[in-house]
């Protein structure tokens, strides 16, 4: 509990009065003094009742989706398992709720609430903690990928004159994480020319005909099904079954150019994980120097939009990269540990290919895209 | 503009209810000077002003500074200010209270012009100064109330904005518990207001209420009238003389109020001529002050002192302008022109007081203990230059032999018993106090009339008689006239004095003491001396344990000033408080948030430590602590109490009650 100013001044206006009543016999001016002062206890006990009494709390409330978030066109079964509320993406809205509760059963205050959430300083106050609490709602927008954490929490309590002022400050806490953007690539051109590409000349593997389907935009010619085109009067192109279960490894650059290059990394690996998994494979996603995803949640589509959500400031850890037969890097400049991890399992028979967020030149198949979100 | 500079920026005061609240205060301050100033019309007007004032500053507080409009401002400052030295100097509104007025008018001229905090802190205190103006006139306890609300004013201010400061969106705090905060603290400020001695300091420099006059002196000094005596026609009172066959209507209105660190006689007039029942002052020649007089401009008083204190006198009907004042005077201030001090030491305004005249006076206390007043030093006053001290008068061979009588047995060289016993038997039976009293018969000497005959009078034959029996023993002696203490209220340090308490006593001459106030009247305290009260016993704290006395020392301590330290101490015990109360918080959450173990191994570590006479040092760790002492019969203790310590330290691992009650017990 510390003392402010405004006690200072108080003490200082009793004593002068004082003096003064002492000089020119004026006693009304000793009970002016005295009462000043005696404000001034009663007020130290004041506020060290009401500081024993009340608590703070921040939650999240509730999501407002922004244009470009992916929840819409997500299926239903897909949110079995989100994070509750909801999942929160990258340019939502959110709404925290910041809350003062008392105890004992009667109303306290004044108390404020502060942190720093996002970026954002918040801070809520109230003269009245009722005995059934006090809250308010705060919209944040739009929230940017990664923990979005309430720290610097600090809950002032004090009295009503502003006399004594009791701090407690309380540890961080993480109310949500904001996933990266995500939406199928499967459509776009360059794509499925590169996924052609590094598909027909992997040898070994995806020979056995899948099946047929439409022609789209993008589909290599030598794909194209003649004689079942011809039948059907349009073009139809084959698919191949790669063999066995398909898991995708998502090499990620360990250090990003800037923020905003990281930003598209991880969008763009979580698309590449969506269109995985929702196509019945698997991810595992490693960036060099960092901790994995786990095996066991490779088909988790919120495991691994948690973990790109954070990257790059992820746990470290030394291990090498995931044993996948297919990966894809992605990097922020031409070069660097994930392109070196992602040759060496092209020369060990894996196929490979990577997407460039910004410009430069790499040996292995990729596509360079700028930080603009859609592509 | 340097101190302007060297001031933090003060915020825009956005709180609605904050700047209500500050009006509030200056509501309550003109609605005190109303009530105790008797003036009417600024406080109304000004308040009727400044109300749209205030809405108009909270509405345009954040625009950006109109220069036209600041310009207005400060013009019309300076015309308060105009007014201000014209209705003071020159009495041309009145002159009642041109102080207020021009406090009120300058909140009212500058509510336009209220954006900051700091402007609102600056209009409140304005509307402070009128709640002192006020309080100076206040002789009733129904001032606490207007103090009371003037503060809850002030509490509510900073309850609005400190709440905004907060980011409180609404005025609301939990009344309950609020209202028992704010009820115990009226109980304690009011408790102790009541309860604790009030110290008395000397003033820096006057207490100016009323401000200085035009009016001076014009001819010679003439003795006003008293009201003892007689109300000429005259006003301004032009009589030198008390005719002990008239008496003068002595009712129950006030004639004045005075506020005082200690109940006194307030003196006024002196006589040292007496004749045929009219007394008369000798000498009529004075010497003429500034309105402010100090103590380097006048004689230091004789004798030892056991202190001063401040009166502060505000005159209630007109009177002769006889500054009234306990003897001895150090200092004074009176709201005119010139003052005029006589040749026995009495003070003259320059025209008659008007209602409404507030003056201050700082007065010695002289110690007129009876052990003091027996150490005589020096002689009397020589017959040969002072032969009014001495002259009996018309003074009768039998009141000469009534005096002998009286003191019969008392050593002639023994003052002070020789006073006091005079002073005694005239004030005891059969002689009683009346103001009923008929006519001196015609032909008859009032005194003998008085002694022998009617046994009955008021103050004046009282004071008369012990004089002219003081000088037939041989002792200088005077008679004062002026007013007692009146009603006397050691809380509120204050007496409001009637026309019923005109009195007339005697000064007798003590070598190195001077003249000192007896009284021989009925009723009267014989020896006259001003006292410091006994705050702890009128307060009634000393009415609960009987029989003792702890006044004393606080009102000696109160005479040096000693007490006016009282409001830096009560704030260092308060700082004293809180800080033991937080160390002492700490400490127990410290305690409370190590196991048991943990906190009697440590401190039993510490122990070991003192007992070594050396502490282990910051980057010591407890081995090498260990190893760099030489621990004597403490060595094998210290090495298990040093591997218990790193065993909690580094394992967690603190050892068990039984544990410390062996190690506890192998230390004692």
């Amino acid at each position: 509990m510390r003392p402010t100013w405004r006690l200072l001044g108080a003490l200082v206006l009793g004593a002068v009065i004082y003096l003064y009543g002492a000089t020119s016999e004026v006693a009304w001016l000793f009970l002016f003094g005295l009462l000043l002062w005696a404000a001034a206890l009663a007020m130290l006990g004041y506020t060290r009742w009401n500081s024993r009494g009340v608590a703070a709390s921040i939650r999240l409330l509730a999501v407002e989706s922004s244009p470009h978030s992916p929840s819409p066109d997500l299926p239903e079964s897909a949110f079995r398992d989100a994070p509750l509320p909801a999942p929160v993406f990258e340019g939502d809205t959110v709404e925290l709720e910041l809350a003062l509760t008392v105890t004992g059963g009667s109303a306290r205050g004044p108390a404020r609430l502060a942190t720093d959430i996002g970026g954002r300083q918040l801070a809520a106050g109230s003269g009245l903690v009722p005995a059934a609490g006090w809250r308010r709602v705060e919209r944040l927008e739009p929230v940017r990928r990664g923990s979005l954490a309430a720290s610097g929490v600090t809950l002032d309590t004090g009295d009503p004159l502003g006399f004594f002022r009791h701090r407690r400050r309380s540890a961080d806490q993480r109310l949500a994480v904001v996933l990266p953007l995500f939406s199928s690539l499967a459509t776009s051109v360059q794509v499925r020319e590169l996924e052609s590409a590094f598909t027909a000349v992997r040898p070994g593997h995806g020979n056995d005909l899948y099946g047929v389907r439409e022609y789209r935009a993008g589909d290599p010619l030598r794909r194209i099904h003649w004689r079942t085109s011809a039948r059907r009067g349009e073009l139809v192109v084959r698919e191949f079954e790669p063999p066995g279960l398909r898991i995708v490894g998502l090499l990620l650059d360990p250090t990003p150019a800037t923020p905003e290059a990281a930003d598209q990394v991880a969008r763009l690996a979580a698309s590449e994980a969506w269109d995985c998994l929702r196509s019945g494979g698997r991810v595992v996603a490693w960036c060099p120097g960092r901790e994995a995803t786990r095996l066991d949640e490779s088909r988790s589509l919120w495991s691994i939009l948690e973990w790109l959500a954070l990257y790059p400031d992820l746990p470290v850890d030394p291990s090498g990269p995931p044993r996948v037969m297919d990966a894809i890097a992605f990097l922020t400049r031409p070069g660097g540990p994930a392109l070196d991890a992602l040759q060496d399992m092209q020369s060990r028979g894996a196929g490979a290919r990577a997407w460039l967020v910004g410009e430069g030149e790499l040996e292995v198949p990729y596509q360079a895209v700028g930080t603009e979100w859609p592509l | 503009m340097a101190l302007v500079k060297l001031l933090p920026r003060s915020p825009i005061e956005d709180s609605g209810v904050a700047r209500a609240f500050a009006f509030g205060t200056f509501a309550v301050g003109c609605l005190a000077i109303a009530v105790y100033g008797q003036t009417y019309l600024a406080p109304a007007g000004t308040l009727l002003v400044a109300a749209p004032g205030y809405i108009y500053s909270h509405r345009h507080r954040h625009d950006p500074p109109d220069r036209i409009r600041q310009a207005v401002i400060a013009g019309l400052v300076f015309a308060c200010l105009a007014y201000f030295v014209f209705d003071s100097v020159l009495a041309l509104f009145g002159g009642n209270l041109p102080q207020a007025n021009f406090v009120m008018l300058l909140v009212a001229v500058t509510s336009f012009e209220l954006r900051t905090r700091r402007n609102l802190y600056s209009t409140m205190w304005m509307s402070l100064a009128l709640l002192y103006l006020a309080a100076v006139f206040a002789w009733d306890v129904a001032f606490a109330p207007i103090v009371l609300a003037w503060l809850l004013c002030l509490g509510g201010f900073w309850t609005a904005s400190h709440l905004k400061r907060i980011g409180a969106p609404r005025f609301q705090v939990p009344r309950v518990p609020l209202a028992a905060a704010l009820v115990a603290a009226v109980a304690l400020g009011g408790g102790a207001f009541v309860l604790l001695p009030q110290p008395s300091a000397r003033p820096a420099g006057p207490l100016i209420v009323s401000l200085p006059t035009y009016v001076s002196f014009r001819g010679e000094l003439e003795n006003p009238a008293l009201p003892l005596v007689e109300f000429g026609a005259d006003p301004s009172g032009s009589t030198a003389n008390i005719n002990l066959r008239y008496r003068g209507r002595l009712g129950d209105q006030v004639v004045m109020y005075v506020r005082t660190g200690a109940p006194g006689y307030w003196r006024g007039l002196v006589f040292d001529s007496y004749q045929k029942g009219i007394w008369t002052a000798t000498h009529s020649e004075g010497q003429t002050f500034r309105a402010y007089v100090d103590a380097r401009q006048l004689p230091p008083p004789q004798g030892p002192q056991l202190g001063s204190f401040v009166q502060v006198y505000r005159i209630v009907q007109p009177m002769p302008g006889v500054i009234y004042a306990a003897a001895p005077v150090e200092s004074i201030y009176y709201p005119a022109a010139e003052i005029r001090r006589d040749y026995y030491g009495d003070w003259r305004a320059p025209a008659p007081h008007a209602a409404g005249t507030t003056y201050s006076v700082v007065s010695a206390l002289p110690d007129y203990t009876p052990g003091s007043l027996k150490k005589l030093a020096g002689q009397d006053p020589s017959p040969a230059v002072y032969p009014q001290y001495y002259d009996t008068g018309s003074l009768s061979e039998r009141a000469r032999a009534l005096a002998r009588q009286l003191t019969a047995g008392i050593d002639p060289a023994d003052r002070y018993e020789l006073v006091m016993a005079l002073t005694r038997k005239l004030g005891s039976e059969p002689y009683r106090y009346s103001q009923n009293l008929s006519r001196v018969p015609p032909g008859q000497d009032p005194i003998d009339w008085f002694l022998f005959d009617a046994k009955v009078g008021y103050c004046e034959q009282f004071a008369t008689a012990e004089t002219l029996l003081l000088r037939s023993l041989g002792v200088p002696a005077r008679l004062v006239t002026g007013y007692s203490t009146g009603e006397y209220n050691p809380t509120l340090d204050q007496s409001v004095v009637r026309a019923r308490d005109a009195h007339a006593w005697v000064e007798a001459y003590f070598p190195g003491h001077g003249w000192v106030p007896v009284d021989p009247s009925p009723g009267f305290d014989p020896l006259a001396a001003t006292r410091f009260p006994n705050r702890w016993a009128t307060s009634g704290l000393a009415r609960l344990i009987p029989h003792l006395t702890i006044g004393a020392p606080g009102a000696a301590l109160g005479s040096l000033g000693a007490l006016a330290l009282g409001p830096g101490l009560a704030a260092l015990l308060i700082v004293l408080v809180a800080a033991s109360g937080w160390l002492w918080t700490r400490r127990r959450r410290l305690v409370r948030s190590r196991s048991p173990g943990e906190f009697q191994l440590l401190r039993l570590y510490e122990r070991i430590q003192r007992r070594l006479r050396r502490r282990r040092g910051p980057a010591e760790t407890p081995l090498e602590y260990e190893h760099a002492i030489v621990a004597g019969e403490l060595a094998e203790l210290l090495s298990d109490v040093t591997a218990a310590v790193n065993r909690g330290a580094y394992a967690e691992r603190w050892p068990s009650p039984a544990d410390m009650e062996e190690l506890t017990a192998r230390l004692s």
